[in-house]
């Protein structure tokens, strides 16, 4: 979302304005239900805490400063929410049931061997996502997919950015070497 | 120390992944509220509303004044009968 744009949509949700949550909605709505999902592996776990993500910013719209970034204010709150819920639940991280990969997705036209080839790849990231630390999960969801600068998602991770960069390497390095497992496991189960 | 290196295959993977969505019912659902919410905040309140809040404004802590002192001094009646 351009920066001018965004400003302009923080002043309008700031007079209440219900056009201004739509177009918010829309923009950042999927974002943060992927991004909740693949933190708690749950549907709908993931809608709670997407529906109590919005509830949160109307409720607060009007304390909002006029140079809020929306992408990381929702994410901190998001994240902040999903932490509630663990602690709340005492939820075992590592759970690796109701993988996302299975749910449908809206995706271009492509040709059967880029859709198989997509598949392959995307079903070895998701498993070796779900299979990291969630702390190392998070920082690659939000810089690697939501496209966060290093410094808002250490915001939103409520870390420095220097602990944030060391943790970003260690999970690329855990997600390449999970993604190297996943390819050998699918290469064992196809043989 | 580099925090990303585009090109790799982590990156390819990572942009691989799908977006997903809540339910159809359920994101109109939060929606609905939001709106609702955000229309109830554009409300201005009603003349009775004011009163309401201004009333409640004093209301309140002299109540709570009020059974303050009523606690105290049953309890001071009560020590000096003991102690009579």
């Amino acid at each position: 979302m351009e920066r001018e744009i965004e400003l302009r949509l923080v002043a309008r949700l700031k007079a209440g304005d219900g056009a201004a949550f739509e177009a918010v909605y829309e923009a950042f709505r999927p974002r943060l239900f992927s991004f909740l999902v693949r933190l708690s592996h749950r549907r709908d776990v993931a809608e709670d805490l997407l529906e109590e993500t919005w509830l949160r910013l109307v409720a607060r719209a009007g304390d909002l400063t006029d140079e809020t970034r929306l992408g990381p204010w929702l994410f901190t709150v998001a994240r902040n929410l999903f932490a509630s819920w663990c602690r709340h639940r005492s939820l075992d991280e590592n759970r690796l049931s109701d993988l996302v990969p299975s749910w449908p997705g809206a995706r271009p036209r492509e040709s059967p061997f880029e859709a198989a080839a997509r598949a392959e790849l995307e079903r070895r990231v998701e498993t070796a996502l779900a299979r990291l630390p969630l702390a190392d999960r998070e920082v690659l969801l939000l810089v690697g997919v939501e496209g966060l600068t290093p410094a808002e998602a250490a915001a939103v991770c409520g870390i420095s950015s220097v602990t944030l960069r060391a943790r970003l390497h260690r999970a690329r390095a855990r997600l390449a070497a999970g993604m190297g497992t996943s390819r050998a496991e699918l290469r064992a189960k196809a043989g | 120390m580099t925090a990303w290196e585009p090109g790799d295959e982590v990156d390819a993977g990572l942009s691989a992944l799908r977006v997903h969505d809540a339910l159809p019912e359920r994101t109109e659902r939060i929606r609905e509220r939001c709106l609702a919410r955000l229309a109830a905040r554009r409300r201005p309140p009603r003349a009775g509303d004011e009163g309401a809040i201004r009333w409640r404004a004093w209301l309140e802590p002299a109540v709570a004044l009020g059974l303050c002192v009523l606690y105290l001094a049953e309890a001071v009646t009560r020590a000096l009968a003991v102690y009579h």
